[in-house]
């Protein structure tokens, strides 16, 4: 099996297979993340593909290392650039209801649980939370991809599971 | 590290959600989009590639109408340069020497050694 920079290599050279390769290996991690920042399925793979296209822009400015954490830099900053226009949009129509999550009736109940568990944390928190523990980064990593300090990082993390934790047993209890 | 081996748990629930979503479609739907900018990039690119060439050919005609008298004067100037240059600077030689013998000293000097440097230079 070829490594992710092997593919990323090809993909610059514009080998359209490799890409697609990659696009297959990441798609989950991508989507996962954010859906989860967005709080919205739709949201979240539409900015997941955009990521993804972003990606094959700047494929050839991927200098190695890990190619999760390159790819999740990219979803971080879409998601930010999509949340300024959501913004915008919400202050531009002021009597528009805001509905900040999306849900299906046939979702499955534990999938429920997280999402409703991960609702219930403050956005900062739910940010690490999502990065360091759904997306599978590194603190350090997270805190790159931020742009936060590790510190903040880590007691986002810290705190964030410890509520994730209790929502979850409150709703198994239930 | 071992603050994130203690989420394991919950790291494996999302990681079991994140699996379950199909990557073909939504592969498919990516390439398509890497297609699409593919080729406005290329339409793009080719577009005012175009337009640069249709400019520059609309310029064409003008440019040859004017070749002909640039040929012209070109070819003059390039066939009175070298006879005007070597008048000039016999001229300026001569008036140079007059003037103070020693220029005439230097460039036999400058002479001498440039003919030992190409003499050297054969051998």
């Amino acid at each position: 099996m070829r490594s992710d920079p092997d593919l990323a290599h090809s993909a610059a050279q514009g080998n359209e297979a490799a890409f697609a390769e990659l696009v297959r290996r990441h798609q989950g991690k991508v989507r996962g993340m954010a859906r989860r920042l967005a709080g919205s399925e739709a949201a979240g793979d539409d900015i997941a593909q955009v990521t993804f296209l972003t990606a094959w822009q700047k494929i050839s400015t991927y200098a190695g290392g890990t190619f999760s954490s390159w790819i999740c830099t990219i979803c971080w900053r879409e998601f930010l650039q999509w949340r300024r226009r959501q913004k915008m949009e919400i202050e531009f129509d002021e009597t528009a209801e805001i509905i900040p999550f999306d849900r299906s009736a046939d979702q499955h109940e534990m999938r429920m649980d997280l999402t409703r568990a991960l609702e219930t944390l403050s956005e900062a928190q739910r940010v690490c939370v999502v990065l360091c523990v759904a997306t599978g980064l590194t603190h350090q990593e997270a805190a790159d991809v931020t742009g936060w300090p590790l510190g903040t990082v880590k007691s986002h993390v810290q705190r964030g599971v410890a509520v994730l934790r209790t929502r979850l047993e409150n709703a198994n209890v239930a | 590290m071992l603050d994130q081996d203690a989420c394991k748990d919950l790291s494996d629930l999302f990681r079991v959600e994140d699996n379950l979503l199909p990557a073909e479609p939504f592969t498919r739907q990516v390439m398509r989009g890497v297609r699409r900018q593919k080729m406005v990039r290329r339409c793009v690119v080719g577009g005012l590639g175009l337009a640069g060439a249709g400019i520059a050919a609309t310029h064409l005609p003008a440019l040859l109408a004017e070749w002909v008298g640039i040929d012209k004067t070109v070819t003059e100037a390039l066939t009175r340069a070298p006879a005007e240059l070597s008048t000039a600077a016999v001229n300026q030689l001569s008036s140079a020497a007059m003037n103070n013998p020693i220029w005439l000293a230097i460039a036999a000097g400058a002479a001498l050694c440039f003919f030992a440097v190409s003499a050297f230079e054969r051998t």
